[in-house]
């Protein structure tokens, strides 16, 4: 900041300013210098919640040796995001682990259960991440994922691209991977087993947000 | 043992069909009246189970009736009445519609429930319905009335098998059976 400004101090038509204006200018630049926007102009990042009704978190599972499907209908995200400024960016889905559904009443409810997700003790899981990295499909968030009270190191893969809709700044986030349900307890005595219920649980997710206005 | 059928007697694909068949069916009623009451995981594995069995009989049953079309059928015995003619004609007809409308309906139930079929756990079988709760539980009767009405069918069939052999003392029960002579062309 403070190199970038200083050029311009120096012009001539800076030279002509009253001293009090030059201080002013420089106690701005030394401001602007200590909020941290930078000297490359970082782009401020937007703040992005979920659109719910138009967003998907499902889950595939392999049950009896075959691939079964799920969903999590709630899944409340917080997103803040700018291509121009991952240094800021801040990713928080909070997955509701009691709005699972498999279309089958009888297996949700096991799946709720104490042997498997628990549900009364964690409702909740959480994806946490606070560093972000470009790759050659898009980026990964890098982060904390917690599943019923266990936490791993996880990073997520996702394409992301906004669309102005109507005048509102519209981001949208997709992407898959997946996740070892052992590593995090979800399988408790008989369920350990993977022979009727694989370990590896596949995550996809497409998910609409929209920009809070602030 | 000839492998073909001729118009007096089932070869021996007729007869490996037949019988392998039957021990599938009594397989398929043992682990559905097992399954009934276990807890949810062991339940998925013997309903897994029971499921590719089911799928074996609806491959056995399609190899059953092409064998059928490629080849002679032994004829009924020549003492049957109209009436019974009509019976045996019908039971063996229903009793085939049955071998392919039990297998379907459970598979159409498994893909009504969001429970994939995977025959043993060699490859997925496609969905063939949309997940549907409502159609789950009508596809549910219609399995369980399938198994009843099966049920009834081998009973008649049976029945007349023995009936067959035991009473009217003719072919009808031995040219199924492996390894038991038939008096050749002699229907009596």
């Amino acid at each position: 900041m403070t190199q970038a400004m200083s050029p311009r101090a120096m012009t001539p038509g800076a030279r002509a300013l009253p001293a009090a204006w030059v201080a002013t200018a420089a106690a701005v630049c030394l401001a602007a210098g200590a909020t941290g926007a930078a000297a490359q102009a970082p782009s401020p990042v937007t703040h992005y919640v979920l659109d719910q009704a138009k967003s998907t978190l499902e889950f595939t599972f392999m049950q009896a040796g075959a691939q079964n499907k799920g969903k999590f209908t709630r899944f409340p995200v917080s997103f803040d995001f700018s291509p121009g400024n991952l240094g800021d960016s801040r990713l928080e889905v909070t997955v509701e682990i009691g709005s699972l559904d498999t279309g089958d009443k009888d297996r949700d409810d096991t799946l709720r259960g104490a042997d498997l997700f628990a549900v009364t003790k964690f409702p909740q899981a959480h994806f946490s991440a606070s560093q972000f990295n470009r790759t050659a499909a898009g980026y990964e968030a890098i982060g904390k994922l917690t599943i019923r009270g266990v936490t791993h190191d996880a990073r997520v893969p996702f394409a992301f691209r906004t669309a102005d809709e109507q005048g509102v700044a519209v981001g949208y986030m997709s992407g898959k991977t997946s996740v070892r349900r052992l590593d995090f307890g979800v399988g408790q005595g008989d369920w350990k087993a993977t022979d009727q219920v694989g370990n590896e649980v596949g995550v996809t997710f497409a998910l609409r947000l929209t920009s809070a206005a602030h | 043992m000839i492998i073909r059928n001729t118009p007096h007697r089932w070869g021996a694909v007729a007869q490996l069909l037949h019988w392998t068949i039957v021990v599938l069916i009594i397989v398929q009623v043992t682990l559905a009246s097992l399954a009934e009451d276990l807890p949810p995981l062991k339940k998925l594995a013997m309903l897994a189970r029971h499921k590719s069995v089911g799928i074996t009989i609806l491959g056995l049953a399609i190899l059953r009736l092409a064998w059928r079309w490629l080849n002679a059928t032994p004829a009924l015995p020549e003492t049957l009445k109209p009436y019974q003619r009509v019976l045996a004609r019908g039971t063996h007809a229903l009793m085939y519609l049955v071998l392919f409308a039990m297998p379907l309906s459970g598979w159409m139930m498994s893909s009504a429930r969001g429970f994939a079929v995977s025959w043993f756990g060699f490859f997925q079988l496609p969905d063939l319905v949309p997940k549907n709760r409502a159609l789950y539980e009508a596809l549910l009767t219609t399995h369980e009335t399938l198994a009843v009405v099966l049920g009834v069918l081998v009973t008649v069939h049976a029945g007349a098998a023995l009936g067959h052999h035991f009473m009217l003392k003719d072919n009808v029960l031995r040219r199924m059976l492996p390894f038991t002579a038939t008096t050749q062309g002699t229907e009596r």
